[in-house]
């Protein structure tokens, strides 16, 4: 399910959020998660230049970006709410970064591992109505408009 | 008002530079320090953008061999070469304090803040999309900024004087010799404080100039204050991090996938030449120069085309040409945009020809 309902912003209820709905997150399994932008944060950078991933293997601890983003003006990290390590970056993402402006849901960034319980990410993580709702006031609260490619 | 610290760093090697780039915005980010306009200025420096290559960017046996130091910038765009002629400017701040989210109105505001400081010193300094600033078409600023979380860094460079030969041989840029041709087409394309004004005005003075027009523009209440404790504790841990190489040479990538590419089109209207600088893995042009033997009133329109093809990937270029012809105002005589296109094609045509 998904609706635009949110100033032009897309919302997806089937994927879990960081409580400022910059990143989403994707259960693959257990040991794989994936991790993606937002329409909202997809809005704010602008037509992306250029994205680079850590290394595979890397392990990045909560609070270091699992990857940053660069569009014409600004460069900025897709940040990291829990620790995990690198698997990969998404080939079709880093040849053609636009895909994040075109389709922010249909194109993962990264696919990492995590180092913590599944069960201590959910907890830290939104979904649901209740993401919906704090999604929704973010776009309201920082007039972000949401626009695609 | 809104109280903003005034910090001047002065005259600091690059990594120093841009070290305090990391702690100062961490410091806003972390809520260690409040809002903060620098100064700064570099001993000679190549220095690229985040996600760019040093060996792909910069002739680095000649930075070793002339004592230029290399660093990668946290901000994004390209390579420039940075040495005392010229003055940098940053903001740091939060993206609540500058008024919303809206990143590319925020970039544009200091951007003409900045081009109006510029104009106090008596030159007709403009913003030129994306993130030029520019004095009748000649490039004398430009910018970059980068976001993380709430908190953000805007800066950008003021060219007071400038060496362009240097600049030639540090960078590469769409050339693939130095000629007296090129290092022409080179210095037609920036422009310089004591070039516009005849003399170098004191540097005092652009400060001055500089900071009252980002305080009237953004409301600022600026008063000199030094670093804090928790800025240089975390600048300290920067300076080891960015000295290491795993840092300069993050992100390498082969010289040879970013030629330079030739071309030309003889039409009605006279012959164009267009020397291409493309990333061939991602079929990107990254910069091109366009010369030749045709006319077109003002004469700056071609420095704008070459501006508005900055970082285009190639299958949009021509409708980026035709986009350019609707808006542009300027007389091109028995010239369309085709003939630009077809110039550029010749160049691309070329490369497809060598593989």
């Amino acid at each position: 399910m998904s609706g635009t309902d949110c100033n032009g912003c897309e919302f997806r209820d089937d994927l879990l959020y960081d409580d400022e709905y910059q990143i989403w997150v994707a259960v693959e399994s257990e040991d794989v998660l994936r991790i993606g932008m937002t329409d909202l944060s997809q809005t704010i950078a602008g037509r992306i230049l250029h994205v680079r991933v850590r290394r595979p293997g890397t392990v990045r601890p909560k609070g270091k970006p699992v990857a940053t983003l660069e569009s014409g003006k600004w460069a900025g990290p897709v940040p990291n709410v829990f620790d995990c390590e690198i698997i990969e970056g998404n080939h079709a993402v880093l040849e053609d970064p636009s895909l994040l402006n075109k389709d922010p849901y249909e194109h993962w960034i990264a696919r990492v591992k995590p180092l913590e319980s599944l069960d201590a990410i959910r907890a830290r993580l939104v979904s649901g109505e209740a993401a919906r709702k704090g999604y929704c006031e973010r776009a309201v609260r920082e007039d972000i408009h949401c626009k695609r490619l | 008002m809104t109280k903003w610290r005034l910090l001047d760093t002065g005259l600091l090697g690059a990594t120093e530079n841009i070290a305090y780039n990391q702690a100062l915005l961490d410091a806003v980010r972390e809520g260690q320090a409040g809002n903060t306009l620098r100064f700064l200025r570099f001993r000679p420096s190549a220095l690229i953008g985040y996600h760019q290559s040093p060996r792909q960017e910069l002739n680095l046996a000649y930075c070793e061999e002339h004592g230029i130091e290399v660093q990668r910038r946290i901000t994004g765009g390209g390579a420039i070469y940075f040495d005392e002629t010229q003055l940098g400017w940053e903001l740091y701040t939060t993206k609540q304090a500058m008024g919303g989210a809206d990143m590319g109105r925020l970039a544009e505001r200091i951007c003409n803040a900045a081009a109006e400081g510029i104009r106090k010193l008596g030159v007709e300094a403009y913003f030129r999309p994306r993130n030029d600033i520019e004095v009748g078409g000649r490039k004398i600023s430009g910018t970059g900024g980068i976001m993380d979380g709430d908190a953000i860094l805007y800066q950008g460079t003021l060219l007071l004087d400038f060496d362009v030969e240097r600049m030639f041989r540090v960078l590469r840029i769409p050339a693939e010799k130095i000629s007296d041709k090129n290092l022409k087409a080179a210095r037609d394309r920036v422009v310089t404080l004591r070039e516009l004004l005849g003399e170098l005005p004191p540097l005092e003075e652009v400060k001055v100039a500089i900071a009252e027009s980002f305080a009237e523009h953004f409301g600022m209440d600026l008063a000199p204050a030094p670093l804090n404790d928790w800025e240089r504790a975390r600048h300290r841990e920067v300076v080891e991090e960015f000295s290491s190489p795993d840092w300069i040479h993050l992100n390498e990538r082969p010289r040879e996938e970013a030629p330079v590419l030739q071309g030309f089109h003889k039409g009605k209207g006279g012959l164009i030449r267009v020397s291409l600088w493309v990333d061939s893995a991602r079929d990107h042009l990254k910069q091109i120069w366009i010369t030749g033997d045709f006319f077109v009133t003002p004469k700056r329109a071609v420095l704008d085309l070459e501006a508005a093809l900055k970082d285009t990937p190639l299958d949009q270029v021509p409708e980026r040409i035709r986009a350019f012809f609707a808006d542009s105002g300027a007389q091109w005589m028995m010239l369309g945009p085709d003939d630009f296109i077809q110039a550029i094609d010749s160049a691309v045509a070329a490369r497809e020809a060598a593989v």
